[in-house]
């Protein structure tokens, strides 16, 4: 753990080296989550509710799926990126060292430019909860909690998944983004609003549902069973499969030599 | 001319020779076709008042702009005029005998035709098939399909003459990020591409009736649909046509200026 955050800590000097640059991109990361949530703000002028969800709601729901995301943006940049790793063939000297994989390749970049992202979930999740009048009790902060922490694992399962993929590919293709943007989108919003079979799919195969939706109806009083408040959990299963995707791609991996 | 259009074929036929990464981009985009989709069909299910467009009209816009996002987002730039600039092939570049301004137009129109050529076609053949709420509907009516063809081309020549003015700025910055991707990202979200204009809030919609950038996609498509009457169709091409005219100067005049202080990268 340690060497991780040595290796955190000398990204972030190293980017900061140049400055200009490092600031205009974080003005315009800035810019970028704003169309995000435009589409939403957008269209709550011309609709009251999305299947009774309203613009505060759905605004909550979109900075827990997006500060998961960006956590994973800033934090796990090495897996994000990880077809750099084996374009260059610098996956080779990862394998040589006694470490963990993951880890090393945790350590292997990041991407603090990203944190504006980050801050802007969390600043968009404050207004929200704001607006929503909440009837906080010691249940809802823990839903919270495991909501933010669960979002950061869905998004470190599909970033490692989509990883494993590159062992087969080389390069990571545009279809990459298909599972983490496209998922991403959809996840913006509560996934019960969308078509059954949508629903089932986000809920048993790549469980969203779990990260924001069941637990949000908690959150909202919707639902009293406790259950709702710790279904979030569930998700850490998700990351077994991933976990064993990656390693068994590792396993077939033929480096691209030089 | 012949030597600008020569350019423009250049670009086109080395751009074709990507076909596997089009067949990647047209899964992608067929995906997040039906992602966008999804959400505007919940919104629609949840009822609304006054909504400014049909399900079935947004439906098809949507699918629209995925058949032609290449063609008309700001992002799908080439990447090599950049390259030149970084790394001092602008000299190559000025030795030609040619304005380098519409040699570097030609370049860019050629690099997006070609690229939306490879996924227009089959991306609206599949969703021509796909059943309601899904399907990507027919032109409102006949003028309103010559309209949005005469309108598409504009846009065309009106997004092209936009993006050359990236590489002339990164002439005189030498540094495509920063100011260049806060212009773009702003440009797709005034274009109409983020969230159809209709949507937009009544403030926000005035002021990108004065800017150029809803006539890039937003009116070729609202035409298509039929959300625009012929009148008014008619009339946005005239806009379209005043704005090429002055994007095309002042990327001439801004072209001129940056050259005269520009620096060689490399040797």
């Amino acid at each position: 753990m340690k060497i991780y955050f040595e290796s955190l800590a000398m990204h972030l000097k190293g980017e900061l080296e140049y400055r200009v640059n490092f600031i205009l991109s974080f003005l315009s990361q800035i810019l970028v989550f704003f169309t995000y949530y435009f589409i939403i703000l957008a269209l709550f002028t011309k609709f009251d509710h999305i299947k009774g969800f309203t613009l505060y709601e759905v605004l909550l729901c979109f900075s827990i799926i997006q500060f998961g995301f960006s956590f994973n943006e800033v934090f796990a940049r090495g897996v994000d990126r990880f077809d750099n790793l084996i374009i260059r063939g610098d996956f080779d000297r990862l394998l040589l060292r006694p470490r963990s994989i993951i880890l090393q390749v945790l350590c292997s970049d990041s991407d603090f430019v990203k944190s504006s992202r980050l801050i802007q979930a969390i600043i968009v999740m404050i207004v929200a909860l704001v607006h929503l009048h909440v009837e906080w009790n010691i249940w809802k902060v823990i839903t919270l909690i495991l909501m933010l922490f669960s979002s950061c694992v869905i998004f470190f399962g599909i970033f490692l998944a989509a990883a494993a993929y590159c062992f087969f590919t080389v390069q990571g293709l545009e279809v990459r983004n298909v599972f983490t943007d496209g998922g991403k989108h959809m996840a913006q919003y509560p996934i019960g609003v969308f078509q059954k079979g949508f629903v089932w799919f986000f809920t048993f195969i790549i469980p969203y549902a779990f990260v924001n939706y069941y637990p949000l109806l908690f959150f909202l009083g919707r639902k009293e069973s406790i259950l709702y408040a710790f279904s979030p959990l569930l998700v850490i299963l998700f990351l077994i499969p991933c976990v064993l995707i990656f390693y068994w791609g590792m396993k077939r991996y033929a480096s691209v030599g030089s | 001319m012949k030597a600008y259009f020569t350019y423009f074929k250049l670009k086109f036929i080395s751009s074709l020779q990507y076909r596997t990464a089009a067949w990647a981009g047209i899964a992608t985009q067929f995906f997040f076709g039906f992602v966008y989709i999804m959400v505007y069909i919940a919104f629609y299910e949840s009822g609304g008042e006054n909504l400014p467009m049909s399900l079935s009209q947004v439906v098809t816009y949507l699918w629209l702009n995925q058949a032609l996002l290449a063609l008309v987002n700001q992002f799908s730039r080439d990447q090599e005029l950049f390259k030149l600039i970084r790394e001092g092939g602008i000299s190559y570049e000025l030795a030609r005998p040619k304005n380098l301004y519409f040699m570097w137009y030609f370049k860019v129109i050629g690099q997006r035709l070609a690229s939306v050529l490879l996924r227009f076609i089959p991306l609206v053949i599949v969703t021509s098939l796909l059943p309601y709420p899904f399907h990507f509907g027919g032109p409102a009516s006949f003028s309103h399909f010559v309209l949005f063809f005469v309108s598409l081309g504009f846009g065309t020549l009106l997004v092209t003459a936009l993006t050359v003015f990236y590489p002339i700025i990164t002439l005189v910055t030498m540094n495509e990020k920063g100011i260049v991707n806060l212009v773009m990202t702003l440009a797709d979200i005034l274009s109409g591409i983020v969230v159809p204009i209709p949507f937009f809030p009544k403030f926000l919609q005035v002021i990108s009736r004065v800017l150029p950038f809803q006539y890039i996609s937003d009116l070729p498509f609202r035409l298509y649909v039929g959300n625009i009457s012929v009148q008014d169709g008619v009339f946005g091409i005239c806009i379209q046509a005043i704005w090429i005219v002055i994007f095309i100067l002042l990327g001439n005049i801004l072209m001129k200026r940056s050259l005269k202080r520009v620096v060689v990268q490399g040797g």
